[in-house]
């Protein structure tokens, strides 16, 4: 999500909305419009198959209806098919008869037409051995499909609940930092130590940190433990900001915006 | 100085964009001129049905004059009709067989109008029957406030003439202007970007507002009808979405009458209509207001929010709401699902970024949207106007008869699509 630091009196609409903007595009990758979105998930959800439509028991209704409709019995055609016979004189007569026959019709396309079928026959026969290894990657395909729609389905859930956790986190870090608000009337923000000036600050704060360390233990009833106005006002201008009533208004934002605050 | 400011509807109690836009400018002018408000009986912006009786009336101080409309708009011809003139080449006595359809058909009015011994007769919405024919009529009086938006409407060639021929236009927004301009030529015409202003109250009460509508979320707010044509169906799909990505994230109060369904969702909150003073203290409690309209010549809605220091979450294909988001640098506006996301993310979590923008929101309407600037600017024209008596206006004739029925006209929306489009940003510091 975007973040803006908003540390001066004026603010650029245009500005801020090429920042979203840029954002997106790098979210995206490639700066595709609205529409052609949809239209690209449209397209996907068109080709892909969707496991929840198939049946889960598919491969064995495969297996059942085949077994229910055996496969038809083929036969084979030639030429001599229509004559044929296991009676020598019965074949002969027919054969001597068979230009007489000619006379009447023409029977060669009829042979031709279920030669043709004959064969087609054995072809298909083939095909059907092949149609059940299909639907068995089929089913395989379908499994696995499922498999990672649920998976997806997973990761989307944990992805969310990371990201919801990711924007607490952000509006906190946010919340904390808007407590420290640059005002403009007021000494200029914390500028990165530079130069000679960053040795300065870090033995500064080295020796701070010593001091701290050979500070003895106090105890309980030392007046120094006492904290208040006056440990508020020791404090950098920064930190007293936070509890100042300006801080806690709006424009401080010092409590994250999920907690209902009174703005009127 | 006498006025006459002529509206289909009107009433205290009439609440459309324009006629209250009407309202607040006859009540605010009457103070220093003469003012008598023209209208019609009607009350139904769809139907025109005669529900008011005809005659003299006040309202609010003003003196109201009302004129029975002819004949109600048949939805199905005006539909007919729009379809011809809008998607179909078509001839200049469609045009005119359409704008009769329109309405609110009330010649009673125009005639009266037409000898109205007012200086300036100040002309709402120029796309209605009264409109047209009453600037025909006093063109060398007629002072048009065209509420017009990006719609085929405007490249219909009756208004041309009636655009050029005129003494002055009132504009709405510098978008308004533009799209005006393309569409009729009329950049001779003397012309200002004023807008309206609002009765914003003094003082509102956020914390009352939540108490009595029992809100103690944080929210964003949209006032106005709940209609797909202002673009609430595309801002429930956009909510939801926003919503289930941030749980813990603002509500949407929706402040208005409904004319669509509204979804069931536990952070989407319907109030129905809500009195003025409910309706200002529900903005100041509100976080911003969000505009998802496709079509405005102008939100006063909008403008309210600016008035009350709340940022606004405006619709970028309106070109006028962008462009006033980015003139005044008040508000963030989204053309897709992300950027509604991205930019009310933006808007509600980051505190200095909507301070800010609460602020100048406030600066601009003060300067831009204050009644004695918009006074100041409608008396400035009258006088020059005065000033200005040897610029001759005249409309142009309409072509004979046969050639009225000439399919000669390309289908507005083609022309509507050739005229420039985006808001008016070279012109920053105005409104």
């Amino acid at each position: 999500m975007a973040d803006f630091s908003v540390r001066s009196d004026s603010v650029d609409v245009e500005q801020i909305m090429r920042q979203i903007r840029s954002r997106i595009r790098e979210r995206r990758g490639v700066d595709y419009t609205e529409e052609e979105i949809r239209e690209l998930a449209n397209v996907k959800l068109e080709k892909f198959l969707d496991p929840r439509s198939v049946r889960s028991d598919l491969l064995d209704q495969f297996r059942r209806t085949k077994a229910a409709m055996p496969a038809p019995q083929n036969f084979a055609f030639e030429e001599s098919t229509l004559y044929e016979t296991h009676r020598g004189i019965i074949r002969w007569i027919r054969k001597l008869l068979n230009p007489i026959l000619k006379l009447f019709f023409n029977p060669n396309p009829l042979i031709q037409a279920l030669h043709i079928q004959s064969e087609l026959n054995t072809r298909n026969a083939k095909r059907e051995e092949l149609d059940g290894l299909h639907f068995e990657v089929m089913h395989n395909l379908v499994i696995e499909l499922t498999r990672l729609g649920i998976e997806v389905k997973n990761l989307k859930m944990r992805i969310e609940a990371m990201s919801s956790r990711l924007d607490f986190d952000e509006r906190r870090a946010r919340a904390l930092e808007g407590v420290v608000m640059y005002r403009p009337g007021a000494a200029a923000p914390l500028q990165p130590p530079a130069g000679d000036n960053s040795r300065t600050i870090e033995s500064d704060q080295e020796r701070r940190s010593r001091r701290r360390r050979r500070r003895p233990r106090r105890r309980p009833g030392d007046r120094s433990d006492v904290q208040g106005p006056a440990a508020d006002a020791a404090a950098p201008a920064g930190e007293t900001d936070a509890h100042s009533p300006e801080a806690e208004s709006r424009g401080g934002h010092a409590e994250p915006p999920d907690t209902p605050p009174d703005r009127s | 100085m006498k006025l006459a400011i002529a509206v289909q509807r009107y009433g205290a109690d009439i609440n459309g964009g324009a006629e209250l836009h009407a309202r607040y400018i006859a009540e605010r002018l009457a103070r220093r001129a003469d003012v008598e408000v023209v209208t019609t009986c009607a009350r139904d912006y769809v139907s025109w049905r005669n529900e008011l009786p005809p005659g003299v009336e006040t309202v609010n101080g003003v003196a109201v004059r009302r004129f029975p409309v002819r004949h109600e708009r048949v939805p199905r011809e005006f539909g007919r009709l729009s379809d011809r003139v809008f998607r179909h080449r078509h001839s200049l006595a469609d045009e005119l067989a359409w704008l009769r359809a329109e309405g609110p058909a009330s010649p009673d009015m125009v005639e009266y109008l037409a000898r109205t011994p007012a200086d300036y007769a100040v002309i709402f919405s120029y796309r209605y029957y009264h409109a047209w024919h009453a600037a025909r009529r006093l063109h060398q009086k007629a002072v048009l406030v065209p509420t017009a938006e990006r719609d085929p409407a405007i490249a219909l060639g009756i208004f041309g003439p009636i655009f050029r021929g005129i003494r002055a236009v009132m504009y709405n927004s510098h978008e308004e202007r533009a799209l005006i301009e393309a569409a009729t030529g009329n950049a001779a015409v003397p012309g200002v970007v004023v807008g309206v202003g609002s009765d914003v109250p003094a003082h509102t009460d956020g914390a009352r507002f939540r108490r009595a509508f029992r809100i103690d979320r944080p929210f964003a707010i949209y006032i106005g009808r709940v209609d797909e044509n202002k673009g609430c169906r595309e801002l429930f799909d956009y909510f939801i979405r926003y919503a289930a990505v941030f749980p813990r994230g603002l509500d949407l109060v929706l402040v208005g009458s409904a004319v669509m369904p509204i979804p069931d969702h536990t952070r989407v909150h319907h109030l129905g209509f809500l009195p003025d003073r409910d309706k200002f203290d529900a903005l100041a409690a509100a976080d911003l207001l969000i505009m998802p309209s496709y079509y405005e010549s102008l939100s006063m809605v909008a403008l309210e929010a600016w008035a009350l220091g709340r940022p606004v979450l405006a619709n970028g294909r309106c070109d006028v709401l962008k462009g006033q988001c980015i003139r005044s640098n008040a508000g963030l506006y989204y053309e897709s699902y992300e950027e509604f996301s991205e930019a009310l993310y933006a808007l509600e979590s980051n505190g200095p970024l909507h301070a800010r923008l609460g602020e100048n929101g406030r600066a601009f309407f003060r300067r831009h949207y204050a009644w004695p600037v918009i006074e100041q600017k409608y008396f400035e024209m009258f006088a020059r106007l005065d000033r200005e008596t040897t610029r001759s206006t005249a409309v142009e004739p309409l072509p004979g008869w046969l050639a009225r029925r000439r399919r000669s006209l390309p289908p507005a929306q083609d022309l509507l699509a050739g005229l420039p489009a985006g808001p008016a940003t070279g012109r920053r510091t105005a409104a």
